[in-house]
């Protein structure tokens, strides 16, 4: 690699898709050994830039401008790219990066052996090593398995030990840990910036979330509609003297709120009762607890802490070993089929993978279907409460015949709040509503959900690993530790005073402390 | 299948176009062909096709032009009641056998299973020896069902996560039928038709060929092609005309299937 000059230097790149504008004049220089954090909203343009630097663009991609690495000649970035220097690619785990039916381990081998030039069995041993590095639990032995077989946490820091492992110059980082829970997120934000300081590579990290520029610190360069809006050092871009633009988009940051607040009283009767029921492998694993109408409860954990496990419980997804779960004063588990489908209408859900909007639906249906299902309307009433549920979520004006799998992600979670509205729902379980949204998406659709919850009054009862979620949608928590539950109580209490050690942790993943300018804070 | 979508795309297209033109021909083919049905022209036996007859004449002096497009339109109609049988015994009861409670459901699968091991041909044999030759259409379409129904059931994802999720919100096992039966077997309709419609012209003209289906004066395309095998070593058009017919028929609408027939799911 030359030492003469930066490590990239992007002048005046345009990318064009149809006719349509994706990035304009853009332009970038990243010294050695520099990071730099390209933000924005999705569609903001920083796809097609990691399309262009990573050398896989679309077909129908129109590119101008130029690119030079290390100092060499400035080449058309609308020419293949042939990098003098190693560039590393660190994909989102829940992007799918692996093939479905080979071994993660040989999968990332080969890719070490290809970018070192080195025999498989000396890429292996590099590997290994940058595991070691990295984390105790995560070994070649537990990579021997295929991706499904593998939770995201242990894909991200395998991919991280790839990057690692081929010693790169530079790492384009792409939303590499979005959405992998805050305190994974924190984790591997450090392992991250710890092996930027041992190798000393460059990296550049396209990112839709705050969390990256908040803990890495550094040079942060927001895009808009292709532009760059602002750039220049995290730590001012987050006090407040920033474009208006870039302080908007730090203010949907969510911050925890550690004042005192009145607890809303318990109001209403009881919705759901809860009696010793087991929930998890060992028989100790039983809970009692009682929801009541409109009331709020957060299951506050990591991914794999028994949350779900809890949740299928709950509703009767899974037979419950022992216990008795009372939904509004019936016992769902001695109900027949169709007399629970009766109990069972005023029950909505909303999950973060959309997984519960059938996608070959249109959008109009997905709403219509609870009424049609459940009640006897007449088709005219039926289009008005649509037409009240779509506005209320923002929708109103899309085309209703588009099918759900045509739908953004932003458009399937408010669809779902949508689908939820017309239910009139006694109970709502929200499933990590905010994940895969952009910072804008999920101050919007917290907003929708707050709304929601003001005006109908539902209970709502949340699972999330993310307390700032927690507190913006419920009063009090639960908080679950490897299938356990270790604390529960109001949540101003918990972040107050929190007793247990994974409480702590999780509080401690979504503070954001003050970044002093130039400086990361991990 | 096609390799790619668009080619897959142009080759159903042009399947479902020629069926569309055998469809004309088979309505206007009173007014194409020179000659009423079974018309004989003495004096011009086993001719060679020439102006006056494009396809030439067979044993009894009959036009094999008007004979073909006569024969086209029989075998075409029994084809599509037959294939109209298959689809709604096969393929629309399998979407709906998929929802049933799963030992019923699963019962269905597996009889239906065995019925879809066995040659569609020697079921119409059967099912037509048990009943009489008028009902070949009827149990041509019975004998192809079992494939129908196998690949609606396997079709349908009844372990479809949003299937749980509408389950546990009290949404009744009918609109999830109803959903599955929207936007899944209309979807496939087409190429449900498609199919048993070319199977069961295979399984038609075979078991007319064979004399197990239709029976003289009926005009039957697999009987023609029967009739002219002892002509066709010195009159080959006698046999030629009306299987390049069928060729044509059972190929629009393979390609209207995409080019699917014989895929096991």
């Amino acid at each position: 690699m030359s030492e003469s000059g930066p490590l990239l230097e992007i002048s005046e790149l345009n990318v064009a898709q149809d006719g349509e504008t994706l990035l304009e004049r853009f332009s970038l220089r990243l010294e050695a050994g520099e990071s730099a954090i390209i933000l924005g909203e999705s569609g903001c343009g920083k796809e097609a830039l990691l399309r262009v630097l990573g050398g896989f663009p679309d077909k129908n991609d129109s590119i101008t401008g130029s690119i030079a690495f290390a100092g060499g000649e400035s080449r058309s970035a609308a020419k293949r790219l042939r990098p003098p220097i190693r560039i590393a690619y660190l994909p989102n785990p829940l992007s799918q990066p692996f093939a479905p039916h080979a071994s993660v381990l040989d999968q990332l081998v080969r890719i070490v052996a290809r970018k070192q030039g080195a025999p498989l069995g000396s890429a292996r041993e590099e590997l290994r090593l940058a595991l070691e590095r990295l984390s105790e639990a995560v070994t070649p032995a537990l990579l021997d398995a295929k991706p499904g077989r593998l939770d995201p946490v242990t894909q991200a820091i395998a991919l991280l030990a790839a990057v690692s492992a081929g010693t790169p110059d530079l790492v384009l980082a792409d939303h590499a840990m979005a959405d992998l829970g805050p305190g994974a997120v924190r984790m591997m934000l450090e392992l991250l910036a710890a092996e930027r300081k041992r190798l000393g590579f460059g990296l550049l990290y396209v990112t839709g979330g705050l969390q990256p520029p908040a803990r890495l610190g550094g040079r942060v360069v927001v895009l808009r509609a292709g532009r760059v809006v602002e750039e220049g050092d995290a730590a001012r871009l987050m006090s407040g003297h920033a474009h208006a633009y870039t302080s908007l988009l730090f203010r949907a940051l969510p911050q925890l709120s550690f004042e005192a607040v009145k607890p809303r009283p318990a109001r209403g009767q009881p919705l759901l009762q809860v009696h010793a029921l087991g929930y998890g492998p060992a028989p100790q694993d039983s809970l009692t607890f009682e929801l009541r109408r409109g009331a709020s409860l957060a299951l506050v954990g990591e991914d794999g802490s028994g949350r779900r496990a809890l949740l299928r419980a709950l509703l009767a997804f899974e037979h419950a070993p022992a216990g008795r779960v009372i939904f509004d004063a019936v016992d769902l588990n001695v109900l027949s089929q169709k007399m629970a489908a009766r109990l069972r209408r005023r029950i909505a859900f909303i999950t973060g993978t959309d997984e519960c909007l059938d996608p070959r639906m249109s959008l109009w249906d997905t709403v219509e279907e609870p009424l049609r299902a459940h009640l006897n309307l007449t088709g005219e009433l039926i289009a008005g409460y649509r037409e009240t549920a779509l506005k209320r979520v923002g929708l109103a004006s899309h085309d209703g015949d588009r099918p759900v799998a045509s739908l953004s992600p932003f458009d399937k979670r408010r669809l779902q709040v949508a689908r939820a509205i017309v239910g009139a729902p006694l109970l709502v379980v929200i499933d990590e509503p905010l994940r895969g949204l952009d910072a804008f998406g999920q101050t919007i659709l917290r907003e929708v959900l707050t709304d929601f919850r003001i005006t109908h009054e539902p209970a709502f009862l949340v699972v999330t690993s993310d307390f700032t979620v927690a507190q913006s949608l419920a009063e009090e928590a639960m908080v679950f530790h490897e299938g356990r539950i270790v604390e529960r109580g109001a949540i101003a209490d918990i972040l107050r005073e929190p007793r247990e050690a994974a409480s702590k942790a999780l509080i401690e993943a979504v503070r954001l402390p003050a970044l002093p300018p130039g400086q990361a804070s991990v | 299948m096609s390799d790619t979508p668009v080619l897959g795309t142009v080759l159903r297209a042009a399947g479902w176009a020629g069926l569309g033109l055998i469809a004309v021909t088979v309505s206007l083919s009173d007014f194409l062909a020179r000659a009423p049905a079974g018309s004989t022209q003495s004096g011009a036996m086993l001719h060679a096709p020439c102006d006056a007859h494009p396809f030439g004449t067979d044993l009894l002096g009959r036009d094999m032009l008007s004979e073909t497009l006569h024969g086209l339109s029989q075998t075409a109609f029994h084809a599509l009641l037959g294939a109209a049988v298959a689809v709604l015994c096969g393929g629309l009861f399998g979407a709906v056998a998929a929802r049933l409670p799963r030992p019923v459901a699963l019962t269905l699968r597996g009889v239906f299973g065995i019925f879809a091991a066995v040659p569609a041909l020697l079921l119409t044999i059967l099912a037509i020896g048990l009943s009489a030759r008028f009902y070949a259409p009827l149990a041509a379409g019975l004998a192809a069902a079992p494939l129908a129904f196998v690949r609606a059931f396997d079709h349908v994802d009844i372990d479809s996560t949003h299937a749980e999720y509408a389950r546990a919100t009290g949404i009744p096992a009918l609109t999830l039928l109803k959903r599955d039966l929207t936007f899944e077997f209309r979807r496939m309709l087409g190429s449900v038709a498609a199919r048993a419609l070319a199977a069961v012209t295979i399984i038609l003209s075979t078991a007319s060929f064979l004399g197990f289906g239709a029976e003289p004066p009926a005009r039957d395309l697999g009987l023609m092609i029967a009739a002219g095998k002892a002509s066709y070593l010195t009159a080959w058009w006698t046999a030629a005309f009306p299987a390049l017919a069928l060729i044509l028929l059972i190929l629009c609408a393979r390609l209207a299937a995409g080019l699917d027939e014989g895929e096991r799911p």
